[in-house]
């Protein structure tokens, strides 16, 4: 933008030089040398000191935009922990032990009867999960496999298993540390929906996070 | 507590004896159950023994003989007048006497409370009415609280007589029940009496399985924010953590001879059927596949394990050598066959089998022949465990609303519930016999 201006600005001055100063060349008489050189030189000291304004004024202003986007950066950094912060809900299990947290922004994801894959949509989920774990170097979770209540409490303990496993795997291959993830298999134990139809079912065939360390 | 049992077997009729032609009272390997109409006449109470005691032991002995499934026990107030009256152990049996009672065995006792009312001491006589013959005569004394155990040895006495074999009403079962609110081990007689509460850490404590000596139960607990092998006496007391590996160690069974146990193991980022000693130490895989494994039980002789897999693409009934070689597939029928368990006398494989989205109990010949169902119609059934005759299975169904823990001969006949519990019962664990 500057630049431009600056290339706008000679280009007038040309122009103004041709129109004022070209006809003069035929209509006036010549002035003796030694001035003619003088303003020469007058004029061409002005230029530089523009070009070395203009550059120094662009640098000032780079600096200060840069400045504006790291303070804008660490604002936005600090609204996210913020909201992080405010998403943490400090929990205990009876009889389990350890205090943890859990935050809306760790998502869960859901599973197909009898199966531990995760699903297309699922996957963007974990994408989303993987970020909010970038950002936040600290954080390790806990991933928790549930099943639904049919079948037998063994059969599920092992696909729960399974689920929390392709969960952490998922979040590996995405680049997070297997350091900052451990799993835990549930089975048909911890049910978030208590109701006995495909609809609770569906809920409770789950791969949930919960936050061990922040 | 048995420890303190003092049994004195006095055989008081010795002038009787088994011919080589006795008779067959109940062929337990018949198809269907025909149950011996069994007289119980009144007990006698001797000296100062209050009558209360007598009735007590008249109440369990009925029970017993009824929830063997072999009996059609004949209550004496449901006698002729004459016979009703009649206590005690008749000096002299008169078979004319006793005919219009309509049972084919008479079984008689007596109670005497010694007079400081600590030792209990119970006599009874079993009289064939048919051949009018004294068939067994025993006493048993023992410290009063031991009073229930008594009378079960009474009862076991009873069916070892009339089939051939001791019965199992000095067993226990253990289960996992929601009854607090959190799922924790229970253990209640064969019978139903005594529920006792073995944990109480408020976690999450599942599939319990009794030591081969009868005092331990080894269970998973999730205390320590993992599902870890624990063990317990079986009064609940001196809890100790044995098996704790990152990820699974849960589905515990011993080995007969006590000295390992398989369960299913994480270590592989999946189940797997491990080998780990008594003690905890040195796990051995012995799955090498890629599916889900789960539910491992030892055979009676120690040699092969029965385990669960789901590589085939459904969880089925699978053997193996104990050594994790030998695998082969013994079930093909149905999409979902879980929970197997190996019967005392090795011959069979009782296993929870999905069939119309309903879970039922079945048993199939280690062959893989003669299939058979033994439930149906009544909600879901499963986790079936053998009793150590291998004549009843424990199970938990949900015919009547929240699993409960039911019990059933093997070949299906006479379903009852275990307790009068208002259930969330799962995974029951037959003993083996207390000595």
């Amino acid at each position: 933008m500057i630049k431009k201006s600056f290339s706008i600005l000679i280009l007038i001055l040309c122009i103004g030089l041709i129109m004022t100063g070209c006809p003069k060349k035929t209509m006036v008489k010549e002035e003796p040398s030694a001035k003619k050189s003088e303003e020469a030189a007058r004029i061409e000291a002005e230029r530089a000191r523009e070009a070395r304004e203009a550059k120094e004024r662009e640098a000032r202003e780079a600096k200060e935009r840069e400045l504006a986007r790291i303070k804008e950066d660490e604002a936005k950094r600090a609204q996210e922990k913020k909201e992080f912060e405010q998403s943490l809900e400090r929990k205990k299990s009876p009889g389990i032990e350890g205090e943890y947290f859990e935050s809306k922004l760790i998502k869960d994801i859901y599973f197909d009867f009898d199966r531990f894959d995760i699903r297309q949509g699922d996957a963007e989920i974990l994408k989303g999960n993987a970020a909010l774990l970038v950002k936040f170097p600290n954080v390790k979770i806990q991933i928790e496999g549930h099943c639904d209540e049919r079948g037998t409490v063994e059969y599920n303990l092992a696909l729960g298993e399974r689920r929390a496993n392709s969960t952490k795997n998922y979040l590996i291959s995405l680049g997070i540390s297997g350091n900052r993830i451990t799993i835990i298999s549930y089975g048909k134990e911890r049910p978030f929906d208590p109701g006995h139809n495909e609809e609770a079912w569906a809920k409770n065939r789950r791969a949930h996070s919960i936050i061990v360390s922040k | 507590m048995l420890k303190k049992l003092i049994l004195i077997f006095i055989p008081i009729c010795l002038t009787f004896t088994f011919s080589a032609e006795a008779r067959v009272y109940l062929d337990i390997n018949a198809p269907t159950l025909i149950q011996i109409p069994i007289v119980l006449s009144k007990w006698k109470n001797v000296g100062k023994t209050p009558a209360t005691l007598s009735e007590k032991v008249y109440e369990i002995l009925a029970n017993d003989l009824t929830l063997s499934g072999f009996f059609r026990v004949i209550d004496y107030q449901h006698l002729p007048f004459d016979l009703r009256r009649k206590e005690g152990i008749p000096e002299v049996l008169f078979l004319k006497e006793w005919m219009p009672a309509g049972g084919e065995i008479l079984l008689a006792g007596e109670a005497f409370l010694d007079s400081a009312g600590l030792n209990l001491r119970l006599k009874f006589h079993l009289f064939d009415l048919v051949e009018q013959k004294d068939m067994v005569g025993k006493e048993y004394e023992a410290p009063l609280q031991n009073l229930r155990a008594m009378v079960h040895w009474i009862s076991d006495e009873v069916l070892l007589q009339l089939t051939g074999e001791r019965g199992v009403h000095n067993t226990k079962i253990a289960y996992a029940s929601l009854q607090t609110g959190n799922k924790e081990i229970f253990i209640s007689d064969f019978d139903g009496a005594n529920v006792k509460q073995i944990t109480s850490n408020q976690s999450i404590n599942l599939s319990p399985a009794w030591s081969p000596d009868g005092r331990k139960i080894a269970f998973t607990s999730y205390l320590k924010r993992n599902p870890d092998l624990y063990l317990i006496d079986r009064e609940g007391k001196n809890p100790i953590r044995f098996s704790y590996y990152p990820g699974l160690n849960v589905s515990p069974s011993w080995s007969p001879d006590g000295k390992q146990i398989a369960l299913m193991m994480g270590i592989e980022k999946k189940s797997d059927i491990f080998l780990i000693d008594a003690n905890g130490g040195n796990p051995r895989r012995l799955t090498k596949g890629h599916g889900n494994e789960a539910s491992p039980k030892w055979s009676p002789d120690g040699k092969q394990i029965t385990f669960i897999s789901d590589r085939s693409g459904s969880p089925q009934v699978y053997l193996m050598a104990a050594d994790g070689s030998d695998v082969r597939r013994l079930t093909y029928e149905g999409s979902y066959n879980t929970n197997p368990s190996w019967s005392p006398k090795g011959d069979l494989i009782a296993f929870c089998g999905r069939v119309g989205g309903r879970f039922n109990i079945f048993t199939i010949g280690i062959d893989g022949s003669g299939l058979q169902r033994l439930t149906s119609n009544s909600g879901d059934n499963e986790s079936p465990s053998w009793s150590p005759d291998g004549r009843y299975l424990a199970f938990s169904s949900t015919r009547t609303g929240v699993a409960k823990i039911f019990i059933m001969h093997a070949n299906g006949l006479n379903q009852r519930p275990l307790t009068q519990s208002k259930g969330g019962e799962s995974s029951p664990a037959w003993s083996p016999r207390f000595e």
